[in-house]
């Protein structure tokens, strides 16, 4: 059965969770590299051989990984090497290209997400996403945050929720005396962690960022990669970063991921090449095509 | 053909190598001349090594604010930041070997005068050989980033920890039949113990050159070492047991 909804007396954060998931489960990459073992309940994403077709373009592919909860995980990689399409099937964000579909299989708490049954908007209430730009509506700080909750119906209690969202994105101290002033007047740093905020308000488990601080000056990024590491107690991260000093300084795990070009038809398909844990993953990487991007000498 | 996308960071990476390469030839020259002064009761060489010994100070300082600089400046990463750390490490234990080469000097002007019997120059000479060739051979595990090498050091040290002993019980005998002095035996003792500590620092460099190229560090490889050798054993016991019954 497929339940996205009602399975919160399983879990009060998660869905119905299949059978087999009481055994240990051991990470295995398909680069053969272990990272290490955790208990079934942790188990948030299971992606298996999980590919990306945009038409009959395969724009990544084969990516398998097992995402554990509370804690952030980074996908690095050059450009168009997929990390941004795998991010976004996480909660089905690809739906909305027309061309999109993906191969394998993707569960979350053991439920196929691109099972037909399963309602994508309640995937993405339970998967909030961050974007690289910071997109506030053209309303009261309020608004933009009570919009989530306002949508799915929520009508009392409203006031709770902006405070506590806006406090766990460390933005309430800033911002609490005007509440109903227009979102677009907030610095970039701000509104990026308004963003966070917004997300947060839907009661999410897991928060995707896409390039959450490419836009932002050194002292706005500081501070979004502080409020990550408070939010690690709570929800389960997955961040997509151009900077590799910031995967290095923020994630847990990192899945380095990388391009492969068709000489005939000159085609790049993106693959995962090594995930492990971060710290391995930039001290001594297994993956000899790993060592030559994350020390420069990639071309 | 890959492209080189931090070319003058790999440069200075390079640079820094070299440098280390200068530091441990300078080293590798003290010693014997070292040596020489001892055996020769030189106190012009040996001052001559001790004023050297400022120049290679300076030359180690120089070696550890460049990589101080590349770590602020390029965040290395992998193989990159190994080779930084095992950079500064090895250069601490160069600069140390220097400073033994200045120790035998200085440990010359203490006992100046003296003249050693031939078993105690034929000691020394072979203890000084013994370290040249450790501190060699540990820079061409470095400049190489050869794991083999590096891993050879060890049991090359246990020759000069063979004529360290050699020594000292010489000198003992020598102090015994009232040929040496109190005083000189006890420095002469401590000057074999500078001969075995630059084989020490050898040691060391050939660890963290390990850990260069390997990315394990030499505790954890010391401790897989360990876990190795009791499983031999253990297999070892079995073969025995089947052995006995065997024979029985």
């Amino acid at each position: 059965m497929v339940n996205l909804t009602d399975a919160e007396d399983v879990n009060p954060k998660g869905l119905s969770v299949s059978a087999e998931n009481d055994a240990d489960i051991t990470v295995e990459q398909n680069t053969d590299t272990p990272v290490d073992e955790f208990p079934a309940e942790d188990l948030v994403f299971d992606a298996s051989d999980l590919s990306v077709y945009y038409g009959d373009f395969r724009a990544v592919r084969d990516v398998n990984m097992l995402i554990k909860r509370k804690e952030i995980t980074a996908l690095i990689g050059p450009s168009g090497c997929g990390k941004s399409t795998v991010l976004r099937s996480f909660n089905r964000m690809n739906d909305l290209i027309p061309t999109a579909r993906v191969e394998g299989t993707l569960l979350y708490r053991g439920v196929d997400l691109y099972d037909e049954r399963v309602d994508p908007v309640e995937v993405r209430r339970r998967i909030g996403m961050v974007f690289q730009k910071p997109n506030p509506f053209p309303k009261s700080i309020y608004d933009n945050v009570a919009y989530g909750p306002r949508v799915a119906g929520r009508k009392k209690g409203l006031d709770d929720v902006v405070e506590h969202s806006l406090k766990k994105a460390a933005l309430w101290d800033e911002v609490k005396d005007r509440l109903q002033e227009s979102a677009i007047g907030m610095s970039g740093g701000q509104q990026q962690r308004l963003s966070i905020a917004r997300a947060i308000a839907s009661d999410p488990e897991v928060l995707l960022m896409d390039e959450p601080c490419s836009a932002l000056d050194p002292i706005a990024t500081a501070r979004i990669e502080e409020l990550m590491a408070e939010l690690k107690d709570e929800y389960t991260i997955l961040i997509v970063t151009h900077n590799m000093q910031q995967a290095a300084r923020v994630s847990d795990r990192t899945a380095f991921f990388s391009v492969e070009v068709d000489e005939t038809s000159d085609r790049r398909t993106g693959l995962l090449v090594e995930y492990t844990n971060t710290e391995k993953l930039f001290s001594n990487p297994d993956d000899e095509r790993t060592e030559n991007y994350i020390t420069g000498r990639f071309g | 053909m890959q492209n080189e996308l931090r070319g003058n960071f790999h440069e200075e990476l390079d640079a820094v190598r070299d440098m280390i390469v200068t530091l441990a030839a300078h080293v590798t020259e003290a010693i014997p001349r070292a040596t020489e002064a001892l055996i020769d009761n030189n106190l012009e060489m040996a001052q001559q090594i001790i004023s050297h010994d400022d120049d290679l100070d300076a030359l180690s300082l120089q070696i550890e604010e460049r990589c101080y600089a590349l770590i602020a400046l390029q965040q290395p990463m992998a193989i990159d930041m190994r080779s930084i750390v095992t950079a500064m490490k090895i250069n601490g234990d160069y600069e140390r070997s220097g400073d033994l080469a200045v120790n035998i000097c200085k440990g010359l002007r203490r006992i100046y005068g003296i003249q050693l019997t031939p078993t105690l120059r034929g000691l020394v000479t072979s203890m000084s050989e013994e370290a040249v060739r450790l501190t060699k051979v540990s820079v061409d595990a470095y400049a190489e980033g050869s794991a083999g090498l590096a891993s050879a050091l060890p049991d090359m040290d246990d020759r000069l920890d063979d004529l360290q002993v050699d020594f000292i019980q010489e000198i003992f005998a020598s102090h015994a039949r009232g040929e040496l002095k109190l005083e000189e035996t006890v420095q002469l003792a401590l000057i074999a113990r500078f001969y075995e500590r630059i084989g020490d620092h050898a040691v060391n460099i050939g660890e963290r050159v390990m850990y260069m190229v390997t990315g394990v560090t030499p505790e954890v490889a010391g401790a897989a070492q360990a876990k190795h050798a009791a499983e031999v054993d253990a297999l070892a016991e079995v073969a025995e047991g089947v052995a006995e019954e065997e024979a029985e």
